[in-house]
């Protein structure tokens, strides 16, 4: 009651501030490659952000950007990483009241080749394409940053064992490579910055070819990401780090708690010009210009028509209200749901076939593009102290006739939904949508903005109950509206999954079902509104084309390869070499032949049997040590990774015999060296070669 | 008579013309100076990244050559919503020099890209028959070398992504027509009689690019040595030109009046570019960034994996930077020529023993018991200015420096001009067949695609003759293999006549579809072809007149293989000869094959 209460005070408060905004509006109104332009530019392409209460850390909140879509594991010589010049930001609001961001953290890369003399990404322990990070943090929306991790580690490109675990390459797993990368920020928070498995999963193939998803002639779905990389952000944060008022998850008065709820979006911003030079090289200048942004999965990919995307991505969620004009309407009557109409197109795409959104929902209300949705109601008693009552929520929810889905579609991305009737779950509302019903959602963050909400006060679905489901909150629905442990009363009861898509948004959650099933009009059913084929009245909500609804699926319902336990929850890259690499080619490699003729064939270390260098690393000196079978002239040389010759440590005629050469290093960088050793007899010269590591 | 001194005649050009180049161009030098996201910048630029480079005399149109050059690599065919396709504010240039004494490119061909929207108001990219990102183009032809050009198409049609069989056949929802039809409809004939074609098309290109950037596992010799080729069911944009000989040819003859199948007038240095404007100011509001200020080339190709695998990293950008002709005057990227990255791994007194892979390439450290081809070693420097050399290529009389520019070059005379001048048919540039054993003795014909500007491009003799692809000689090692059969064929290496042998135009003379580059590349990089000329593998006795210069070392390098020598799908019989781009539905998700 009391909390009921302090959300009707917060939304009165908030739609006040909005209304202010709204009021002058003539009309009330996820993304790999979504808009035309950002997919020019891969490497400020935001594709996926997901937030949830972390499953092994309850008391921590878990945010994953990910950039650069469909990174092919084998996409060398210069595999794909973040790009410099580009400003990867993630944004917190956790107060309306406050004007903008909250919390923002900036990731800043900065590219180094460490052995520029070779055209592999790794060799000898040296990477080029080297990639460090600086982390900055704003608690002030942005107006001043502190640096709280230095030079942050990203891991390199998974490139193959002959690169990670061989001795020419790192010389070391990459699991430890991944793990050494993880780091704690200054301010406390744990990340990590690099690349990893892709973990959305879509059959792109099938619903970009006219929506045919489930497939309906081309054969099986597939998940057109697996086996590809992206390159990821992933911050895990205390939970009294992103409330507002720096409480705890077990100050928080239930799992509901309005005080608990964050918006989260990511964004990449590239500086305004970009010259390029006749040299090849790239020089940046001029105001920071927002290129990408992410807040809900799919919208810039599936709601936005091509003609808006571009501008959608220039804008800041806090704009979005004042472009309500603009966008509004793809919310009210989304184009997907024009096939999800038989009076429209649903016959044009047999995929959804099962998906058909009310259009006679209790025999009184039309959710058809165009159509008036619960616009009837509005001033009416029916919704008076309801979240549809102008006096409490203003107009946004009810904005004009024939915007059906304002009362559904534009909150879930621009508000969240609040625990007031009628987004109550239908369970115990006996039969009446506008009455009160069992408390199911909470977060209601009115800023008018795309955002992922997370209630932070839910508590974790554990991953390996037989209750979680990759559906989310409409898991979380079903349960509460048919499962006897949860359908008994209206009480507030923790409900499997409440933690899932769109109350944030787990690594797990198939948002592209969701968001289907969303446009198919299954938030109204959730609340009372059910599909045509209920009489109000009857005994049984739960019918055919709620069923068809709910079990409907786009044939990828999970990632193709499992989540990590721990932070950062993120499968490691696919490896380069492995089965994500190309198709494979029968070969077999014929024998290696030995030579015809031997004679004169340099085999090596005849004279020279054995040659060592002591220390090695060295700092200002190492000494050599060469074992001749035979007396011969003995050639020592030094030569930097660039081929050039930097020291002749000896040069001379010795004996058979131990020979021990002390050579001075003092004026050498710091670096790795080889040393050519060559010994020559009878005309015949032979060679061998050390690689010489000078220290600091 | 005029059959009579026309031999001659091609050699005494030939000859003046060297020495026109070495006293105009190369004396006043001090010192002498392919690819898929091959360098930093332009990996992060997809639409502009040049990934291949094609030039070959049409197999069933001889009078004809085709080029085609590739752009935007490893396109996903599913990879909606906004698929790939050539780029706006972008200029696409293919560029032909026919003559070493015109300065800079002698035809230019310019391609530029327009996108409409035909129904904005979807997210899908085709409903009810509107295509949105529809993509015209004007191609413009400058036979100025640069300074004027003439539009010969306007308004050309790029057919669609091949997203599926809803956008495309169905005629309800989609186009309502089949992708062929699409293709066929897209061929285009210029006002100047080139055909053209621009669009998507299957990526011709195969290579097992995660073995190999493994630190050279080519073939595998980890991950159970499955072969892999990284470049299957992924698509690419296609510029294929299909143009008339006489079009080429420096003086407009026709290619039956070519001299020989050598003749030294047909050949053609051949590359590709993008440019983009130099400044870009991003749009505040999302509207279309805007560009201005001069036009600045940000990716060239010319032979296949020069900027993929000769160029260090330090140096990538900068090699895109630069256009062929500003080569002869760089100073700073021979080197990587002279003693490649890739030889210090097929040399086991260096890093050969680093990779197995290569096992079966081991350079010359001993050739003929005399010359060390390793890198820092002198190949052929200490007969500079001998007697035994005199009128041969390597005389500096002749050819200049370029050839011999100076001690610890050991490739100066195979690996560099094969990038930078093409081959002469001149000592000690042919094969080994009928020069009883000395290397420097003039030996069979083999190969003129010598067009000495001192630039990285793909060069032709547009007069060769063309090889069936249906043949039983037709082979993707291309020259290498022409070289084994005019060694070791009967049919061939009987006497020092010059004869057509199958493959004679295949890479680097030109460079088919079919010819697996980055084996001929690895080849030549273990010096293949200072073999075939006679400069054979350390295991061959000199002394030994008995002997055969096939030794099991030369026989490994013929052997050797990435395992990856075909294209995943068959090429089209008729231009543009690419085969359609893979279908988004019809694609197996990554991992599963």
């Amino acid at each position: 009651m009391k909390t009921v209460n302090n959300i009707s005070r917060q939304v009165r408060l908030i739609f006040g501030a909005l209304l202010l905004t709204a009021f002058s509006l003539q009309l009330s109104a996820s993304s790999h490659r979504e808009a035309p332009l950002i997919a020019n530019d891969p490497l400020a392409d935001n594709t996926d952000l997901y937030v949830f209460v972390s499953p092994d850390n309850p008391n921590m909140v878990t945010i994953i950007a990910n950039y650069i879509p469909i990174q092919l594991p084998h996409g060398g010589p210069n595999y794909q990483t973040f790009g410099e010049n580009i400003r990867y930001e993630i944004h917190i609001d956790n107060d309306v009241a406050t004007t903008g961001d909250d919390v923002t953290y900036r990731f800043t890369f900065t590219r180094t080749n460490e052995d520029p003399s070779t055209f592999f990404n790794i060799r000898l322990g040296k990477q080029n394409n080297m990639m460090r990070y600086k982390m900055e943090k704003s608690d002030d929306g942005g107006s001043t940053w502190t640096t709280i991790v230095a030079s942050g580690v990203v891991p390199p490109n998974n490139i193959g064992p002959r690169s990670i675990e061989g001795g020419a390459g790192m010389n070391m797993p990459y699991s430890t490579l991944f793990g050494n990368a993880i780091t704690n920020a200054s301010s406390g928070e744990k990340v990590f910055c690099g690349p990893t498995d892709d973990p959305f999963f879509v059959d792109l193939a099938g619903i970009f070819d006219l929506g045919d998803a489930p497939r309906q002639s081309s054969g099986a779905a597939r998940d057109g990401l697996a086996g590809y990389n992206v390159s990821s952000i992933a911050i895990q944060i205390p939970i009294s780090m992103l409330q507002k008022d720096g409480k705890t998850v077990d100050k928080a008065t239930s799992i509901l708690d309005a005080d608990f709820v964050i918006g989260v979006w990511a964004s990449a911003s590239r500086q305004q010009i970009q010259t390029l030079n006749t040299d090849g090289s790239q020089s940046f200048s001029g105001n920071w210009v927002q290129v990408s942004r992410l807040g809900m999965p799919l919208t810039n990919e599936a709601v936005i028509p091509l003609g808006m995307k571009d501008k959608w991505n220039s804008l800041t969620p806090y704009q979005d209200l004042a472009n309500i004009s603009d966008f509004g309407g793809f919310f009210y009557n989304p184009e997907l749901a024009l096939y999800m109409d038989d009076a429209l197109f649903g016959g044009a795409v047999p995929g959804f076939s099962k998906l058909r959104v009310q259009r006679n929902s209790l025999q009184g209300f039309d959710f058809g593009n165009g159509n008036d949705g619960l616009y009837g109601l509005k001033g009416s008693s029916a919704v008076a102290g309801t979240a549809l009552d102008d006096a409490v929520f203003g107009t946004l929810l009810l904005p004009a006739a024939a915007s059906p889905r304002s009362v559904d579609l534009w909150p879930i991305f621009h508000t969240g939904v609040p625990n007031v009737r009628p987004y109550h779950l239908a369970t115990g509302k006996g039969g009446d949508p506008l009455a009160a019903g069992k408390p199911f959602i909470h977060n209601f963050l009115p800023n008018g903005g795309d955002m992922l909400r997370l209630n932070m006060a839910v508590p974790a679905t554990d991953r390996t109950s037989a209750d979680f489901s990759s559906s989310g909150l409409v898991q979380a629905a079903v349960l509460g509206l048919t499962d006897s442990r949860f359908n008994g009363s209206s009480s507030l009861q923790f409900i499997p999954n409440m933690d899932g898509f769109p109350n944030g948004r787990r690594l797990e959650d198939d948002v592209t079902k969701i968001e289907l099933q969303a446009v198919s009009g299954v938030v109204l059913a959730a609340i009372g509104l059910w599909y045509d084929d209920y009489t109000a009245g009857g005994s049984n909500p739960v019918t055919q084309d709620l069923l068809d609804v709910l079990t409907y699926s786009t044939g990828v319902d999970a990632n193709d390869t499992s989540f990590k336990t721990a932070f950062p929850y993120l499968q490691s890259p696919w490896s380069g070499t492995g089965k994500s690499s190309g198709s494979t080619v029968a070969y077999t490699q014929p024998a290696i032949l030995g030579p015809t003729w031997t004679v004169g064939i340099n085999d090596l270390n005849k004279e020279a049997r054995f040659v060592s260098n002591y220390p090695n690393p060295f700092i200002s000196s190492t000494t050599f040590n060469v074992e001749l079978t035979d007396n011969s002239k003995v050639i020592i040389e030094v030569f930097n990774m660039a081929g050039k010759l930097v020291a002749t440590p000896l040069n001379g005629l010795r004996s058979a015999g131990n020979h021990e050469v002390n050579w001075d290093s003092n004026n050498l960088l710091p670096g790795l060296y080889l040393a050519r050793v060559k010994t020559m007899s009878n005309n015949v010269e032979r060679m061998n070669a050390l690689r010489l590591v000078k220290a600091q | 008579m005029q059959v009579k001194n026309t031999q001659p005649k091609t050699s005494n050009s030939l000859f003046m013309r060297l020495g026109m180049m070495a006293f105009i161009s190369f004396l006043a030098l001090s010192t002498l100076a392919s690819s898929h996201r091959e360098a930093p910048l332009i990996a992060n630029d997809p639409l502009a990244d040049n990934t291949d480079l094609y030039a070959f005399r049409s197999p069933d149109n001889p009078n004809t050559i085709t080029i085609i050059a590739n752009y935007i690599p490893a396109e996903l065919p599913y990879g909606g919503p906004n698929y790939h396709s050539f780029g706006e504010n972008i200029r696409y240039e293919i560029h032909i020099d026919n003559n070493v004494s015109t300065a800079g490119d002698d035809v230019i061909y310019r391609f530029t890209f327009n996108k409409t929207n035909e129904d904005p108001s979807t997210f899908f990219n085709i409903r009810l028959g509107k295509e949105n990102l529809k993509t015209t183009y004007t191609l413009e032809r400058s036979i100025d070398g640069g300074k004027t050009f003439s539009v010969v198409i306007s308004n050309g049609v790029v057919p669609p992504p091949n997203i599926g069989a809803r956008s495309i056949e169905n005629s309800t929802v989609g186009l309502g027509t089949t992708y062929a039809s699409l293709i066929s409809g897209a061929i285009t004939t210029a006002s100047s009689g080139e055909k053209i074609y621009c669009g998507p098309a299957d990526d011709p290109f195969f290579v097992d690019l995660g073995g190999i950037f493994d630190l050279g596992d080519a073939p595998r010799q980890m991950n159970n040595n499955k072969v892999r080729d990284g470049l299957a069911r992924y698509n690419t944009h296609t510029i294929a030109i299909q143009v008339d000989i006489s079009t080429l040819q420096k003086d407009g003859k026709s290619v039956a009046m070519a001299a020989n199948i050598l003749d030294g007038d047909y050949v053609i240095g051949v590359w590709a570019s993008a440019s983009r404007m130099a400044t870009k100011t991003l749009s505040t509001t999302g509207g279309n960034p805007a560009y201005s200020g001069n036009w600045v080339q940000v990716s060239r190709l010319g032979m296949p994996l020069t900027n993929e695998a000769v160029i260090p990293i330090g140096m990538k950008d900068y090699w895109n930077s630069l256009t062929p002709y500003d080569e002869i005057t760089d100073t700073l990227l021979d080197r990587y020529f002279y003693n490649p990255e890739l030889a210090l791994y097929m040399d086991d007194s260096k890093f050969g023993g680093a990779v197995p892979a290569f096992s079966a390439l081991r350079v010359q450290s001993a050739a003929l018991q005399s010359f060390d081809f390793r890198n820092g070693a002198d190949g052929l420097y200490g007969l500079k200015g001998s007697t035994a050399v005199a009128g041969t290529a390597l005389d500096d009389a002749v050819f200049g420096t370029l050839l011999l520019p100076g001690a610890g070059m050991p490739r100066s005379v195979d690996l560099w001009p094969t990038f930078h001048t093409g081959v002469p048919n001149v000592i000690p540039y042919q094969l080994a067949t009928g020069k009883a054993g000395n290397p420097l003795a003039a030996g069979k014909p083999f190969i003129n695609n010598f067009l000495p500007n001192g630039g990285d491009m793909l060069r032709l003799n547009m007069a060769t003759t063309v090889t069936d692809r249906t043949s039983a000689d037709f082979s993707s090692d291309g020259l290498i293999h022409a070289a084994v059969l005019g060694l070791t064929d009967a049919r061939f290496n009987a006497d020092a006549s010059l004869q057509f042998i199958p493959n004679m135009d295949g890479f680097p003379n030109g460079r088919r579809l079919e010819d697996d580059v980055t084996r001929i590349e690895l080849q030549a990089v273990s010096g293949a072809v200072l073999a075939a000329i006679g400069l054979w593998y350390d295991d061959y006795n000199a002394s030994d007149a008995a002997a055969s210069p096939v030794t099991n070392h030369l026989l490994n390098v013929l052997q050797y293989s990435t395992g990856v020598e075909s294209n995943d799908v068959a090429f089209k019989t008729s231009f543009p000869y690419v085969a359609a781009p893979w279908r988004g539905t019809a694609v197996e998700a990554q991992g599963t094959y």
